[in-house]
């Protein structure tokens, strides 16, 4: 039994080592092109790896026990009548609460980064885009700059940029994938989120550098969608004169 | 004539109909009302509903009395049985269990189809996109219809009676008008494409379905007719549960698949009037342009969403406990030990039952909603992993040092276990709210519920349908057959929804009919696996239909199981059992020297008194 118990440890091990291996080598998530990705990321693999030892280890108590116990055709004599086993029994409970509320605690903080109560806050002066949905574009509006588009979404590097969201009809949902920010655009109601740019790209470098409409909001939901593009500060007042210059003509 | 109810039942909605439409269109025309189509529909509903329940046999079995005439009860014999307004529960758990099985099939077809047009990234591989929205609703709505029906309503009203030593439910009536209910409903929401369908999932949040197509609004009354059945039918498992046990059937030998049922029924009943509420609004929107939902005339979408998912979070356990439950009971009898920590899997039952309607809001992190909601929310639903683990605890312990015999019904138990496992655990990643933020309307919340729901309730239903299947039919099914469609079932079903986490990760809208060219190779491979897992089921089908026409004759307890629907004959008398059962240890001693779960020789009886 002891050497039993033994095999099922290492196995248990083991696996779980080739599992955390895996989640690291295999990029699950899409390249990414800000801040609060990156925090979204770590999240992301922070949990899988915790949830490697917990599938592993019932998988293979799971597994062993059905090859291990099996019997060939109507059983003849009953299994021992065992009803329970208290340290088993509070064991388990207490490392299920413990690893929740872990789980809850991590979330939590990094969910005060993201929401913009966290150490993101201090990255500098933020730049607002108001974005406003309708069926079947976006509109983005920079009251600062004083120009609006429906083309794309053009970001300046490194400068932390507050998205107050609206929508003209139906809830539609604001999610740009390579940012990993995702909020509902919803009539009557402004709500916001937050993103960093940390890389400059297109489209055309990151196919997931895009606003997704995330809510289902009829016809043509799946192609509501625009491109984004992360500049240089410099590539950015460039692009913000020249949609001065069309916008007054 | 077997028909005859179903007739008057037909002829009467005809009757209703028309003098709902009718009076709407009068209203309408003395009032000037430019558009009276969905009025005329709505009350015309209502008064059809009216007329196929009094038709189909409300009129003689319950309204009649009201008006002080005679009670003509006649019940059919034989197979009539199953088209009449029967208060056998037997036949009625069997009425719920063939018509949402037949949905499922259904759903499983349109399933089908979703899986074919994405073998293309643009809509239009076989598809346009709004008939993709439709299909894809009521893909979801069907699904979710049998999801909450087949369990409690079907496998439920069979053998909860049986199983407590009962001779049948509290309010058989009831019983039957709840089943009843459910046909209409159908009606409704397969007939929503003659007036334009609807497009808004199963879901249905406003606005977009208060200005689609007329169809949502059919989708609208029959979801919200479908939440008087669910009320009714748990209303009556309470009552039986608590009432109706068999002498010596204390709280304490309760089998667990009972515990499921009853736990699950005290959501049913009392979640369900909110998603009712929060859908008449929707039609009082829609009817006469009331504006509970519109910003412009002081409503509020979001109000919508709390009130849908304060029912339909908990809703997800209306499916998810009597699955577990039933898993349970099958582990418990093929490893031949007693039922690992019943005391603990039947408080982590009422455990998750408290829980479950204080995590509504993590279906709305990305919703808009206040940002100081989202902590106690993400906390609430995180908690639901401590009850839930207990009864992964609870399998794991039952089958250890067991005598497993690995029938079909066995191998599905298993395979829930496994499948559920995926299921929670994905769960995580959408219960935190950083990592659902991405994740949230993505494919990878179409994969994780599929793994609890599908690869969790529907497993568990397929370990009870072949469990029982001598029982119901008294004939047995083809086991080697039932072996193969469970490995064919089980690792087609895997291949399929694992390649959707990985789409969710990547980006991959749900519900929609277009997707990033890139993600192609992996949506083909789970369409393919789609393909594979859906002729699997024809497997099933075969067995089924082959088993129960020409299968050998099955014994009264071919399982030798110790629990008491396998103490009476196969299938059991009207009466369910000859003699007053009478409960004398736990059901599931295994291996206890001289327990015995019941006698039924009617012996025991007497010597207690009764």
């Amino acid at each position: 039994m002891k050497r039993e118990w033994l095999f099922l440890c290492v196995f248990w091990l083991l696996a779980t080592a080739a599992g955390v291996a895996f989640v690291y080598a295999v990029p699950l998530m899409p390249a990414s092109n800000a801040e609060e990705a990156a925090l979204v990321d770590t999240d992301m693999v922070f949990m899988t790896v915790m949830a490697v030892p917990v599938f592993t280890g019932v998988t293979i108590m799971l597994v062993y026990s059905m090859f291990r116990f099996r019997r060939a055709g109507p059983p003849d004599v009953d299994g021992p009548p065992i009803h329970g086993n208290r340290a088993v029994q509070y064991t388990w409970f207490g490392v299920s609460t413990a690893l929740t509320l872990f789980l809850a605690g991590f979330g939590s903080l990094g969910l005060l980064d993201l929401r913009g109560h966290g150490a993101l806050k201090a990255a500098g002066q933020e730049m607002v885009v108001q974005v406003s949905g309708s069926r079947w574009f976006w509109e983005y509006t920079y009251p600062a700059q004083n120009i609006t588009t429906k083309e794309a979404l053009v970001l300046p590097l490194g400068r932390r940029v507050k998205f107050e969201v609206t929508a003209k009809d139906v809830i539609h949902s604001f999610w740009v994938p390579a940012f990993r920010v995702k909020i509902d655009a919803v009539p009557g109601l402004t709500t916001f989120t937050y993103a960093t740019p940390n890389r400059v790209g297109t489209l055309n470098d990151n196919v997931s550098l895009r606003v997704q409409c995330a809510e289902l909001c009829g016809l043509a939901h799946g192609s509501m969608e625009t491109p984004v593009t992360v500049l240089e500060p410099a590539a950015f007042d460039a692009w913000v004169q020249e949609q001065q210059r069309k916008e007054a003509k | 004539m077997f028909l005859v109810p179903i007739l008057r039942g037909l002829v009467l909605a005809l009757v209703g109909l028309g003098a709902g439409a009718g009076i709407a269109m009068a209203i309408g025309a003395a009032t000037g009302a430019a558009d009276t189509l969905e009025p005329a529909l709505a009350l015309g509903f209502v008064l059809a509903l009216a007329g196929w329940l009094l038709g189909v046999g409300v009129w003689e079995t319950m309204a009649c009395e009201w008006f002080g005439c005679p009670r003509r009860a006649h019940e059919p014999s034989g197979w009539q049985r199953y088209f009449a307004f029967s208060t056998d529960h037997k036949v009625i758990g069997l009425q719920y269990i063939v018509t949402f099985l037949v949905l499922f099939l259904i759903a499983g077809l349109l399933a089908m189809l979703i899986r074919i047009e994405h073998l293309g990234a643009a809509a239009g591989t076989i598809m346009d996109a709004n008939t993709y929205n439709y299909v894809m609703s009521l893909h979801g709505i069907a699904m979710v219809a049998v999801a909450v029906a087949v369990l409690t309503g079907g496998m439920g009203n069979y053998f909860v009676p049986l199983l407590i030593g009962a001779e049948d439910v509290a309010f058989p009536r009831i019983n039957a008008l709840s089943f009843w209910v459910i046909p209409p409903v159908v009606v409704l929401l397969l007939a929503a494409p003659l007036v334009g369908g609807y497009d808004s999932g199963w879901t249905a949040y406003p606005p977009l379905s208060e200005v689609n197509a007329t169809g949502q609004l059919l989708f609208l009354m029959g979801f919200a007719t479908f939440g008087l059945s669910s009320i009714l039918g748990a209303l009556n498992f309470i009552t039986t549960v608590a009432k109706l046990r068999a002498p010596g059937m204390t709280w304490g030998r309760i089998p667990i698949f009972v515990w499921g049922v009853f736990t699950a029924s005290f959501i049913s009943l009392t979640a369900t009037q909110f998603v009712f509420i929060a859908l008449i609004l929707v039609v009082f929107d829609r009817v006469f342009h009331m504006t509970f939902y519109q910003p412009k005339g002081g409503g509020a979408p979001l109000l919508y969403q709390h009130l849908f998912w304060f029912y339909s979070h908990p809703a997800v356990y209306i499916m998810a406990l009597p699955g577990f439950a039933l898993a349970l009971e099958v582990l418990t009898h093929f490893s031949r030990k007693p039922l690992f920590a019943y005391k603990w899997v039947v408080g982590a039952f009422i455990g998750i039952v408290s829980l479950s309607f204080l995590v509504w809001a993590h279906h709305q992190y990305t919703s808009g909603m206040p940002d100081w909601l989202h902590i106690p929310f993400m906390v609430s639903t995180e908690l639901i992993s401590i009850p839930t683990g207990i009864i992964f605890l609870a399998a794991l312990g039952t089958i250890w040092m067991g005598r497993l015999w690995l029938t079909t019904p066995m191998l599905f138990a298993l395979g829930f276990v496994f499948n559920f496992l995926i299921g929670g655990i994905t769960g995580i990643f959408l219960a935190d709210v950083p990592t659902d933020i991405h994740l949230q309307d993505t494919y990878f919340v179409v994969a994780h519920f599929h793994y609890t729901i599908m690869g969790g309730e529907i497993f568990a239903l397929f370990a009870g349908i072949y469990y029982w299947f001598p029982k119901i039919t008294g004939r047995m099914f083809n086991q080697k057959l039932g072996n193969i469609h469970f490995w064919s079932m089980f690792i087609f079903y895997n291949l399929t929804y694992l390649a959707m986490f990985y789409v969710g990760f990547q980006g991959q809208n749900r519900r929609v009919a277009t997707y990033p060219p890139q993600l192609q190779l992996a949506n083909e491979v789970t369409s393919v696996f789609g393909f594979l897992l859906g002729l699997s089921f024809l497997l099933w089908v075969y067995n089924m239909v082959h088993s129960w026409v020409r299968g050998p004759k099955a014994t009264a307890n071919p399982w030798m199981a110790r629990t008491l629907e396998w103490q009476t004959s196969s299938p059991p008398p009207v009466e369910n059992f000859l003699h007053q059962p009478v409960v004398l240890h736990h059901p599931y001693d295994y291996g206890v020297p001289g327990a015995v779960h019941a006698r039924t020789d009617g012996g025991e009886a007497h010597a207690l008194g009764g």
